[in-house]
């Protein structure tokens, strides 16, 4: 993560929040960007990836997927709508880390 | 005296019929809004609502059943939406009530029609159109019953002309079983496309590996002891197969539009206008059903939709509990992927408006139109390998910005999304300090990435502005840039409204200083904000912008075999035992 001039870890993302809510709104649930990930480590269902990015607590399972992604893209090519996975794995661990200072 | 029925009606504050995606969005984004009414779902379904889109993933075995699901299991009991398996007859809508099957009758405050769509089949006079193995494709048990019975298929005819259809074809050529696919009409989806795409499309199947057959009907289904075995096609042909998947499209059911006791409007699906309002008051319709009008032609018509689905459900939410003022739709939006090639329509990339400019660039494996009305894109159409980044084209087209200095980049593919957006914001910058005049701020958007996000969704009603009158119109609109750039509020005051009045250069430039997302700086989060109001705020300004790696530096991974159950029964080559040409070579 960056570093700002304040100290505090600053975030840039490529997608806006308001994008990355149209964008997890449009994914239809095919499971294809998740059969391409090379960092998913045990099974996880989209729904439940989509439903933690856009808000509430983050379970176990998901907070670890978040963690390992290395936003390779390989989750891009495949989307059957062209959405961005990256992204919305970006957010999460916006989300992530946001839920750590708040502690 | 007569007792009042209506005292000791059950009754629910919102009524939703349908337990499609639309009608399960609008009950718990309902439920966020309004965490006290009573909401109530009718459905005959006998599954929790699913990703219908997936399904197709599902019949070739990608996804498993628990992986369709749409929403987390129990999310209806845990946000107390009641689901009841109750088939509705007809709506009273002077009474507010509905009736149901059994005779029985329900009161409701706002109702919901989310019916959705059924599928049309094969036409009635298609003789053989019962026997076994003739599917149409449109529910979960379709796709479950297609799925038993890949393993014992040696051939497949595919009839239907629409996206249904081709997607149905990839699936079955995934699958390795050979397909044969019927269109009715010369072209494939010959009002989205023109001809060029469809060509293109149709070439890149048949290299694939299917027989594709244009303008080509079904007369009849050849059957064999009551399962199918082939089809006559109108060509005079007959092709032999053990399965017919139909896919020829779907149509809204409407039946409780006509079983309505005040006229509801319906031709193609329940007419309803930007914010899913039928003609009846206090009944709503969302989803396959909703036919809505298109921005430019002005036309009604149902988008049948997984995107538009969710969205109309979010809307009818929004409209029904009155706490947010509901976003407006845009132009239509179409991706899919066709094996290796994705397929992008947005708005309408063939437009019959006067003055419409259409451009096309054709590259070997690519395509793209683009139609142009002065500098501003009306349709968007793409084929090619790499997917685009179509919400940011649908973007460009709902808010009519300019596309002049993109033009050739989006002809060519090769768009940029952020660097188009985050030059916009630089040239607004650029702008207000030209002027001396601060853009006008966008009200703040509410619950956005949020799941606590209850305190903060209300609006007061005064404070909600009326929804601007050139939205509804069928003409093309031109918003200001301004809404790129919304002003940061200071983080430990509330914000102020912003006054669009001329400000003196200095405390302009003071004001741009301050603003470390628009120029240069990082932005920073605030490390806890003054209240839940103002953190949605904040949430909106610090997102913003770039630098996480884009290109791929790893390869995706390589696919397993196409179809594993089927090569333990196949032997792929098949060797003679003796070799005749050999044999008579020797001899010589």
């Amino acid at each position: 993560m960056l570093k700002s001039n304040s100290g505090q870890p600053a975030v840039r993302l490529h997608k806006t929040g308001s994008q990355v809510m149209q964008e997890i709104h449009a994914c239809i649930g095919c499971n294809e960007c998740l059969l391409a990930c090379p960092a998913l480590g045990e099974p996880l269902t989209i729904d439940i990836l989509n439903r933690e990015t856009l808000g509430g607590p983050i379970s176990r399972p998901v907070a670890q997927f978040a963690r390992s992604c290395y936003q390779c893209g390989a989750c891009v090519a495949p989307c059957p709508v062209g959405l961005h996975r990256d992204a919305m794995m970006m957010w999460l661990k916006v989300r992530l880390l946001r839920a750590g200072w708040e502690e | 005296m007569i007792k009042n029925p209506l005292a000791t009606l059950d009754r629910a504050d919102i009524v939703i019929v349908g337990n499609g995606i639309a009608g399960l969005t609008a009950a718990v984004e309902a439920r966020r809004l309004e965490p006290e009414k009573s909401i109530v779902i009718m459905t005959r379904q006998s599954h929790p609502t699913i990703n219908t889109p997936a399904l197709k993933q599902f019949a070739i075995g990608k996804v498993t059943r628990e992986q369709l699901l749409a929403y987390p299991p129990g999310t209806e009991r845990q946000q107390r939406i009641h689901v009841v398996d109750a088939l509705v007859e007809g709506i009273h809508a002077q009474e507010k009530y509905i009736r149901l099957a059994g005779g029985q009758c329900f009161g409701y405050d706002s109702l919901l029609l989310a019916t959705g769509s059924s599928p049309t089949g094969l036409s009635s006079d298609v003789p053989g159109r019962d026997f076994d193995g003739v599917l149409t494709l449109h529910r979960l048990n379709d796709y479950m019953d297609l799925r038993r019975r890949l393993n014992e298929v040696e051939e497949v005819v595919v009839i239907g002309g629409g996206s249904h259809a081709i997607e149905t074809v990839m699936g079955m050529l995934y699958w390795g079983i050979p397909v044969h696919w019927l269109i009715r009409s010369r072209a494939f989806l010959p009002r989205m496309l023109d001809q060029t795409a469809s060509d293109m499309v149709l070439e890149r199947i048949r290299r694939a590996g299917a027989k594709v057959y244009t303008e080509t009907e079904v007369l009849g289904v050849v059957g064999r002891v009551g399962a199918v075995a082939g089809v006559v096609t109108s060509q005079q042909q007959m092709i032999p197969c053990q399965l017919v998947l139909v896919c020829t499209g779907t149509a809204p059911v409407t039946t409780l539009a006509r079983n309505c006791d005040l006229p509801m409007k319906h031709q193609q699906g329940i007419l309803v206008d930007d914010q899913l309002r039928t003609s009846v008051r206090d009944i709503y319709a969302a989803g396959d059903v909703a036919a809505l009008r298109d921005p430019l032609s002005g036309r009604y018509a149902p988008r049948a939709q997984w995107h538009a689905a969710v969205l109309q459900g979010r809307t009818a939410a929004a409209m029904i509990t009155g706490a947010e003022e509901p976003e407006g739709f845009g132009v239509q939006w179409h991706a899919t992927r066709l094996g290796d090639l994705s397929m992008l329509t947005v708005g309408n990339p063939l437009a019959k408006v006067e003055g419409a400019l259409p451009l096309t660039q054709k590259r070997k494996g690519s395509y793209c139109r683009l139609s142009l009305v002065d500098d501003r894109l009306v349709g968007y159409l793409a084929l090619g390998s790499e997917p685009q980044d179509s919400l940011a084209i649908k973007r460009i087209i709902d808010e009519g910005l300019s596309v002049r200095d993109i033009t050739k980049d989006l002809l060519r593919g090769e768009f940029d999304a952020r660097k188009y957006f985050s030059g916009k914001r630089s040239f607004a910058v650029q702008r207000m300090i030209v002027t001396g005049q601060l853009p006008t701020p966008l009200p703040p958007v509410p619950g956005i990435i949020s799941g606590e996000s209850r305190a903060v969704a209300r609006i007061p009603a005064e404070a909600r502005s009326p929804l601007p009158a050139q939205r509804v119109t069928g003409e093309l609109y031109r918003p200001a840039t301004g809404p790129l750039v919304r002003p940061v509020p200071n983080r430990s005051t509330p914000p102020a409204p912003v006054q669009p009045a001329p400000v003196d250069t200095g405390a302009q430039r003071q004001w741009l200083a301050d603003q470390r997302t628009l120029i240069g700086e990082e932005p920073v989060f605030a490390s806890k904000p003054p209240n839940g109001a103002h953190q949605e705020d904040q949430k909106e300004e610090v997102e913003l912008v770039v630098r996480v790696p884009e290109r791929q530096f790893i390869p995706p991974p390589t696919r397993r075999n196409p179809h594993p159950s089927r090569s333990l029964w196949h032997y792929t080559n098949k060797h003679p035992a003796v070799n005749g040409k050999g044999k008579a070579n020797a001899e010589k």
